[in-house]
């Protein structure tokens, strides 16, 4: 009777526990999937929220909505537990009847699985354990011996990093991050393929099946914002022409006129070139095709809540596209003088977009963009409320925000690599402030553009920051503790940004003239009378400045200890914007076309 | 055995984030081991521990052994959550003895050690019912099916590996694996990794039918007290009266802890015999060492387990190609103020430690096969059934089996 009773329990329980813990299995998978507190609703309404720039009502509504989800959440949580509880008790309830049940079934002798003889038993376990022990061993070893190329390659990636580093001392650091990458990777010359082998490209070991005999060679080389990658006025680009003329076609790959007018800089990602062009009807997005110039996309700023109606009043040499795009190779964003950014995937679809407050600003916006890891930096130095924004890369939404105690600038954000630690360095009037990129932590700050407007960027060499603006100074400053290491007042630039090198700092001026400061000690060590102006910055490629006049003259100087110029010619076309590099290739922009350099 | 499937809901939970002025209430956290529960656990370990040595050794009797099995189930394992353990503590002592940074609190210490100390004299009592581990499978176990020898003795060799990889990891700073892979701390706290949550409820249900797989195949501290419990003063018998060889007990035994009687049947020569175990014997260094450089070349690949090893790879990674987006990780090495050369430095010394432990267990674990397969080309004459007092795990079940037993009962 007691044995029939404990069965029968056993088997309820049983049946019990099963479809229950189903049941809580699946409750538990319903729970943890769904993402309660971030569901789209809340989302989108934090983003108006954002966007409209805090509405106490709206923001009352999220919260109670935001509580609505919270506890909602805890009560399916508690559900789960008291749901574990019960089930727990009708696992004991089955452990416990099972016992009953069995309690008297006693264990009888059965028929030996081993060999009687005991001897027996243990020479085929000596057997057993010297294969099993073999076996590992042999396992061990070649694990060992094939993992052994990927361990040596991580280390000979730190080595040669550390003997390039030794060899080209001419080099800043950042620079010599970028030449690590290969030469170059074969691309389908399809542009509907292009995707896919941009994408294959970006893992080095699916590189080679990219190659096939319909391919062109696409450099790995990327210039992703203004003035290249982290801003810093260095490309690793090789094979760069020293000569060309648009006029005859010499080593003119092509050239396309451009829709809308912009003073930004392109930039360039693989196969793709990128810029942005705006009037009072249309600000856009455009992505051409490097190697044919054919234009294979554009993205217009449209339907982007707060947008202003009627755009801001721009000067006529700012326009409303001045800043430069920047892009990581899997998006790129614009930001426009409305305060509009836009952020599209690399085929040009609209990922997402959002003023973030029309700037008051005399000329017009004109910061460039900036991207690091995941987020997108701006520099919003305006009248109104001047400050720092980084925003998230992949959802628009804000990471952080710093005010600014500035006033206007024009000026763009760098990232400067600090005994290997990244730095944000934002030139301003009268600031320049390093922050920590991912946090907006400041880490110091200099007052010293008390004069003058803040319209050039900073440069960074060697752990120094370099800063230069007309009516104001060019400073020299210790990256790691903000210190001051020299200051000057002699030659000054207006526009273009100086770009440095560890032993020298290179100025172009508005009235043509070109300077070289001594990085250590900032003594002028030798002056070059260009007769040009300039608005664009200098860029250093292959040890060469590559410089180009607003009349569209072209200077091509050596940044080695001679400082001499190598070639200078005119392309007759006026150019604002700082060339973009990659291997083989530059492509310019003027202010009526683009068009792409090269030397093959 | 499927309630913890469902309850390893822990997610972080995102606060609120409107600038309203709401201030956070300030975190508490528990205070670990606190000194009143420290206390209560020893004391309630060496009351148990007590316990059953009483039941086992004088009294022979098993109603003790399952009573401080629920209690240690109930106490140790879901009221204290399984934590802190003996087996665990196997880890704390390992670095403690080699780091000068590192002072092992005297509550683990005594966790550690009082299990020993009373298998020394008891036997396995610790085993018996007082750790919830063992606990646990006991009570689950319902029938006993019978696993070949061979296949018992070479899974028996695991515990040891286990026991080398545990202090490698231990006395190099890297993690504490034994706690990592727990099977059954989900269990007791009722929430953790689901995959660990899948193995312990796997153990579970097979030890129903198997008697405690996890206690023979896998625990490391088991391992330590089978050393202690082969030369234990006092020791479990079957029968204090004379064995009539009936084989129930053999039958009975959950562990597969007691030998049968055997009689050497095989006709070998001594000669032979002698000859095998001298050539183990010359083995045993060339396994030792055969087994110091195989450690010695996984060293490296070992070492990844290191958090910072980790984590310098990823920055020697980033600083090569800077990654699209940074992990957590990264971002808090950047933002700690730490330069890359100062972790390189730090990781070269991690290294070096994992290279030379590496060899030190390696040449561990060679040696524990070696003497196993001296062990097994060793005969000895039984006329009675007699308890393997090394694997004995005094859970008393034999005492109830034996005729002899229930005839000093009548």
């Amino acid at each position: 009777m007691r044995r029939a009773i404990s069965r029968n329990i056993a088997l309820v329980s049983a049946i019990f526990i099963v479809v229950f813990s189903t049941m809580l299995i699946t409750n538990y998978f319903q729970v943890s999937g769904s993402q309660t507190i971030q569901s789209e609703l809340l989302e989108g309404l934090r983003q108006i929220n954002e966007e409209s720039g805090g509405n106490l009502q709206l923001q009352e509504q999220i919260r109670e909505l935001d509580l609505l989800a919270r506890k909602a959440y805890f009560i399916s949580l508690n559900r789960l537990r008291t749901g574990v509880v019960i089930l727990l008790v009708m696992v004991v309830a089955f452990a416990v009847s099972l016992q009953v049940y069995f309690a008297k079934s006693r264990d009888i002798p059965d028929k030996e699985i081993d060999p009687i003889d005991d001897w027996l038993t243990k020479s085929r376990t000596r057997k057993y354990i010297v294969r099993s022990a073999g076996a590992l061993a042999v396992c061990g070893l070649l694990f060992a011996i094939l993992t052994s190329p990927y361990m040596r390659t991580e280390r000979s990636e730190t080595v040669a990093y550390a003997d390039e580093y030794e060899y080209e001392s001419q080099m800043p650091e950042e620079a010599l991050a970028m030449t690590a990458e290969p030469e170059s990777q074969s691309i389908a010359s399809d542009p509907e393929t292009t995707e896919t082998a941009v994408a294959a490209a970006a893992d080095p070991a699916t590189t080679e099946t990219v190659a096939a005999a319909d391919t062109i060679q696409v450099s790995r080389v990327t210039h992703n914002a203004f003035r290249g990658n982290n801003s810093l006025g260095h490309s690793s680009a090789t094979k760069i022409p020293t000569s060309w003329d648009p006029a005859s076609g010499r080593n003119i790959l092509w050239r396309v006129p451009v829709s809308r007018q912009g003073y930004n800089s392109p930039v360039i990602n693989g196969n793709r070139v990128f810029f942005t062009g705006a009037d009072e009807e249309a600000r856009e997005l455009y992505c051409y095709d490097l190697t044919t110039g054919k234009e294979l996309w554009r993205l217009a700023a449209r339907n982007i809540p707060g947008s202003p109606a009627q755009v801001p009043e721009t000067t006529d040499d700012t326009g409303l596209a001045a800043s430069t795009v920047a892009t990581d190779g899997v998006r790129v964003c614009a930001i426009f003088a409305t305060g509009d950014v836009i952020c599209a995937d690399m085929d040009g679809n609209r990922l997402w977009a959002k003023n973030i407050g029309v700037p008051s600003n005399r000329y017009g916006y004109a910061s460039s963009l900036l991207i690091f890891g995941n987020s997108l930096i701006i520099q919003y130095d305006n009248s109104n409320s001047p400050r720092v924004i980084s925003l998230d890369l992949e959802t628009g939404n804000q990471r952080w925000v710093r005010e600014r105690p500035q006033k206007i600038a024009w000026s763009s954000p760098i990232i400067a690599y600090v005994n290997r630690r990244p730095q944000l360095i934002l030139m301003g009037d009268p600031n320049i402030i390093s922050y920590n990129p991912n946090t907006g932590e400041e880490n110091w700050r200099v007052e010293c553009m008390l004069s003058g407007e803040a319209a050039t960027s900073p440069a960074f060499s060697n752990g120094v920051v370099y800063a230069a603006s007309e009516y104001a100074v060019i400073i020299a400053i210790d990256a790691e503790t903000g210190t001051v290491l020299w200051r000057d007042n002699d030659i000054l630039p207006d526009t273009s940004s100086p770009v440095a090198t560890p032993n020298d700092v290179f100025v172009a001026t508005h009235y043509g003239l070109f300077a070289r400061y001594d990085a250590k000690t900032g003594e002028i060590t030798k002056t070059m009378e260009l007769n040009s102006e300039f608005y664009a910055s200098p860029m250093i490629v292959e040890g060469k400045i590559y410089l180009v006049g607003t009349d569209g003259r072209v200077f091509i100087l050596s940044a080695r200890s001679d400082f001499s110029l190598i070639n200078s010619f005119d392309t007759g076309e006026r150019t604002y914007a700082t060339p973009a590099f990659t291997d083989n290739k530059i492509v310019i922009k003027t202010e009526d076309s683009i068009y792409c350099v090269s030397s093959l | 055995m499927l309630v913890p499937m469902a309850i390893f809901a822990q997610h972080r939970f995102p606060q609120p984030d409107f600038e309203s002025g709401y201030v956070y209430p300030e975190r508490h956290y528990f205070t670990p081991a606190e000194p009143f529960w420290s206390y209560a656990d020893v004391a309630m370990l060496v009351l148990l521990m007590g316990f059953v040595a009483w039941a086992v050794i004088r009294r022979q009797v098993r109603w003790p052994v399952i009573l401080v099995s629920v209690i240690s189930v109930a106490y140790f394992g879901f009221m204290r959550a399984a934590c802190v353990c003996s087996i665990g503590g196997v880890q704390n002592v390992a670095l403690g003895l080699v780091s000068s940074s590192y002072t092992i609190p005297l509550f683990v210490l005594l966790m550690f050690t009082l299990p020993i100390i009373f298998t020394l004299f008891f036997g396995r009592v610790f085993c018996a019912g007082v750790c919830p581990f063992g606990a646990l499978q006991e009570l689950v176990n319902v029938r006993n099916y019978r696993l070949s020898k061979t296949v018992t003795s070479v899974l028996g060799v695991f515990p040891w590996v286990y026991l080398g990889l545990a202090v490698l990891f231990a006395v190099t700073n890297s993690r504490f694996i034994i706690c990592k892979f727990d099977p059954f701390v989900g269990i007791f706290r009722l929430g953790g990794e689901l995959p660990l949550l899948l193995f312990g409820v796997a153990l579970l249900v097979l030890s129903i039918f198997v008697g405690r797989p996890f206690c023979r195949f896998i625990c490391p501290y088991g391992a330590i007290l089978s050393l202690f419990s082969r030369v234990s003063f006092m020791r479990v018998k079957i029968t204090k009266k004379e064995c009539i060889n009936c084989q129930l007990c053999h039958n009975a035994c959950p562990v597969d802890a007691i030998r049968p009687p055997y009689e050497n049947k095989v006709k070998e020569s001594r000669s032979a015999g002698v000859n095998r175990i001298l050539r183990y014997i010359i083995l045993l260094p060339l396994v030792t060492v055969a087994g110091a450089v195989i450690m010695y070349m996984l060293s490296d690949r070992l070492s990844k387990v290191n958090s910072d090893v980790r984590l310098y790879d990823m920055v020697v990674q980033n600083e090569t190609r800077p990654m699209e987006v940074q992990p957590l990780e990264l971002q808090t090495f950047y933002g700690h103020g730490k330069t890359v050369e100062e972790l390189a430095a730090e990781v070269a010394e991690i290294n070096k430690a994992f290279r030379i432990w590496s060899i030190v267990i390696g040449a561990f674990i060679g040696l524990v096969i070696a003497l196993t397969l001296i062990g097994l080309s060793t005969k000895r004459t039984r006329r009675f059934y007699e308890i393997d007092d090394a694997n004995c795990v005094s859970c008393g079940r034999c005492f109830g089996y034996c005729p002899q037993n229930q005839l000093n009962k009548k």
